[in-house]
């Protein structure tokens, strides 16, 4: 489990990382979702302890980094594929990591199976292309059988079937009760790969919240739903929050409502569904609105919401 | 707020223990030698000292003024290509640490040893090693090397004469401590080249300069300059009387040189070290 509580970054008189406060929880796999230049890799190198906040705190599993008694056990990271040196080979790279910790010579052999390199094992770095190179950061990453992973950017320059094997295996790892931390700016790659987002722009959270209800709370992102009880269900579902149109009888349009919490009010409600048709919007869509509405936070000082989906759900009932 | 299934705990299977000093010596012990540079560095290293130390010996036989009053000192010819070969050291030493920053290697490193200091003290411990280790071999072979010359040169080589003993453990010791200091120097800079420029810029430029600039100022400060101090470790009586007549400031006993040296290197090597853990990486 990954905690920051108002984290804070400051390169002189900019701010990379805005009091950023989340939980990353283990046993799935989080998305860490925003434009360049939101923060997310500083953010990462924070939490292993690269570098040093401004303000605000980091742990992991309840200890900063640095305080772990084994941290390539707690945490393994693949933060930049190119922190490697380039004379040596992909071999010698993870033995050297390997000996800081004592992991046997087999785990290295392991890794480097795992991760399909074992034909460029013994080739010197500098010759990789930057998909090997990622391979070899993941090999790395993997090599203290960590608790929590944490990947940034890990399908930059990988190949189709990089990508899925990436996809894969952080879903497995993930299966196996680990805390899986990824970041990129691939919104696509994201709904495919995590469970849980969390949406960032310019240094602050926009959105921690599970996948579905990130597309479902943009605005745009709309659910058709037929019903005999129109009207019980649209009065049930402005309770809930929604904004509700009925579009001709027996048929309404819902946003600010995901498919799944429809459905479950209306079953709980007794009122028989006919159609529950989630349209018009996408990951993309949700993304490209939060970090819209960001720039909007940015002009105009308004309150500025802390954590949780409230920005997403502001934004849709707008 | 979708109830999800009891979470799996999750259980490593790999055998992992603490990054101990001596683990983290251990690494940094497979890093030297995993890359060609510092490999050939060190080739360099013994194939200048050993030339060296074989072109003084011809040399004296031809003209035999370096020999100067009494029997020749064969530590003097072992010692003869310290200026060459702490050039090449400094560029080991700095090397060591700058290698790391300008190929992204210390974000790997600090990630596994996160209390980062113990990294400076492990690599500082290595390079030392085998500074020592290439210093006494290239010794050796220069002894053999140099078979020929010494006995026309009617050279002696006692080691039960303090002097002698003193310029034989000096080169490996006045080498360690240049290496080291390039490696401060490295740790401090971060940047190849920048760094190499510093240190054979202060080696070989600003300390030559500066003892010959006829500034009082200057002359005070000149004898204690590192390299200026250290070296006098490796000069025999004649030598060390000779610089002493040639410069206006302090002249220091040799070992009392070879402190102010070691002093350079603690103090910018403690600056190295706070910076290490102040600094992002």
């Amino acid at each position: 489990m990954i905690e920051t509580q108002g984290l804070t970054k400051r390169y002189g008189s900019t701010t990379a990382v805005d009091h950023m406060s989340f939980t990353v929880q283990p046993g799935r796999v989080t998305g860490f979702l925003g434009p360049n230049g939101a923060g997310k890799s500083t953010t990462m190198r924070m939490i292993v302890g690269l570098d040093r906040p401004t303000g605000g705190t980091v742990t992991v599993n309840g200890r900063r980094y640095a305080e772990h008694r084994a941290p390539l056990q707690e945490v393994g990271a693949l933060l930049d594929a190119k922190a490697v040196h380039t004379g040596r080979t992909a071999r010698n790279h993870l033995r050297v990591m390997a000996a800081t910790h004592g992991i046997p010579t087999a785990r290295v052999d392991e890794v480097i199976e795992m991760t399909g390199l074992t034909s460029v094992a013994d080739k010197r770095v500098g010759a990789f292309s930057l998909g090997m190179g990622q391979r070899l950061g993941i090999a790395s990453a993997l090599l203290g059988d960590p608790q929590t992973l944490i990947l940034d950017e890990p399908v930059n320059g990988l190949d189709p079937e990089g990508v899925l094997w990436v996809r894969n295996l952080t879903k497995y790892l993930a299966g196996q009760g680990r805390t899986i931390f990824l970041s990129s700016h691939l919104m696509s790659e994201m709904a495919l790969t995590a469970d849980h987002l969390i949406v960032v722009g310019r240094g602050r959270v926009l959105a921690d919240a599970p996948v579905a209800d990130v597309i479902a709370g943009a605005e745009g992102s709309k659910i058709r739903v037929r019903s005999p009880r129109a009207d019980d269900l649209e009065e049930l579902l402005r309770q809930g929050g929604a904004s509700v149109i009925a579009t001709e009888p027996g048929l309404l349009e819902v946003s600010g409502a995901s498919a799944e919490r429809i459905g479950d009010a209306a079953a709980l409600a007794g009122l028989p569904l006919h159609e529950l048709t989630p349209f018009g919007s996408s990951l993309e869509d949700a993304y490209l609105q939060l970090t819209a509405d960001e720039v909007e936070y940015h002009s105009t000082p308004v309150a500025t919401t802390a954590t949780g989906m409230e920005p997403a759900i502001q934004g849709a009932s707008r | 707020m979708t109830a999800t299934a009891t979470p799996v705990r999750f259980q490593p299977t790999t055998s992992v223990r603490p990054p101990t000093f001596g683990r983290t010596v251990h690494a940094e012990w497979i890093k030297f030698w995993t890359v060609r540079s510092t490999v050939w560095t060190l080739v360099a290293t013994v194939s200048v000292m050993v030339g060296i130390s074989m072109l003084a010996a011809w040399g004296s036989t031809i003209e035999a003024v370096d020999a100067g009053s009494g029997p020749m000192n064969t530590a003097q010819l072992l010692s003869a290509g310290y200026q060459l070969a702490q050039l090449s050291v400094a560029v080991l030493g700095v090397l060591t640490i700058s290698g790391e920053y300008s190929t992204g290697m210390i974000r790997s490193t600090l990630v596994a040893v996160p209390r980062r200091v113990p990294v400076l003290t492990a690599k500082a411990l290595v390079l030392s090693g085998v500074v020592a280790g290439v210093s006494v071999v290239s010794m050796a072979l220069s002894y053999v090397a140099t078979m020929p010359w010494r006995g026309r040169l009617n050279a002696t080589f006692d080691l039960t004469n303090p002097e002698t003993l003193r310029m034989t453990v000096g080169l490996p010791l006045y080498l360690v401590a240049i290496a080291l200091l390039a490696f401060a120097i490295g740790a401090l800079v971060r940047h190849s080249a920048a760094a190499l420029t510093a240190v054979i810029a202060l080696l070989l430029v600003i300390e030559n300069v500066l003892m010959i600039i006829p500034l009082r100022a200057v002359e005070l400060i000149s004898p204690f300059l590192p390299s200026t101090a250290g070296r006098r470790v490796l000069f025999d009586t004649e030598m060390l009387g000779a610089t002493d007549v040639m410069t206006e400031g302090a002249d220091l006993a040799p070992w009392l040189g070879y402190g102010v040296l070691l002093g350079w290197v603690l103090v910018l090597g403690a600056l190295a070290a706070m910076m290490l853990r102040r600094r992002d990486a």
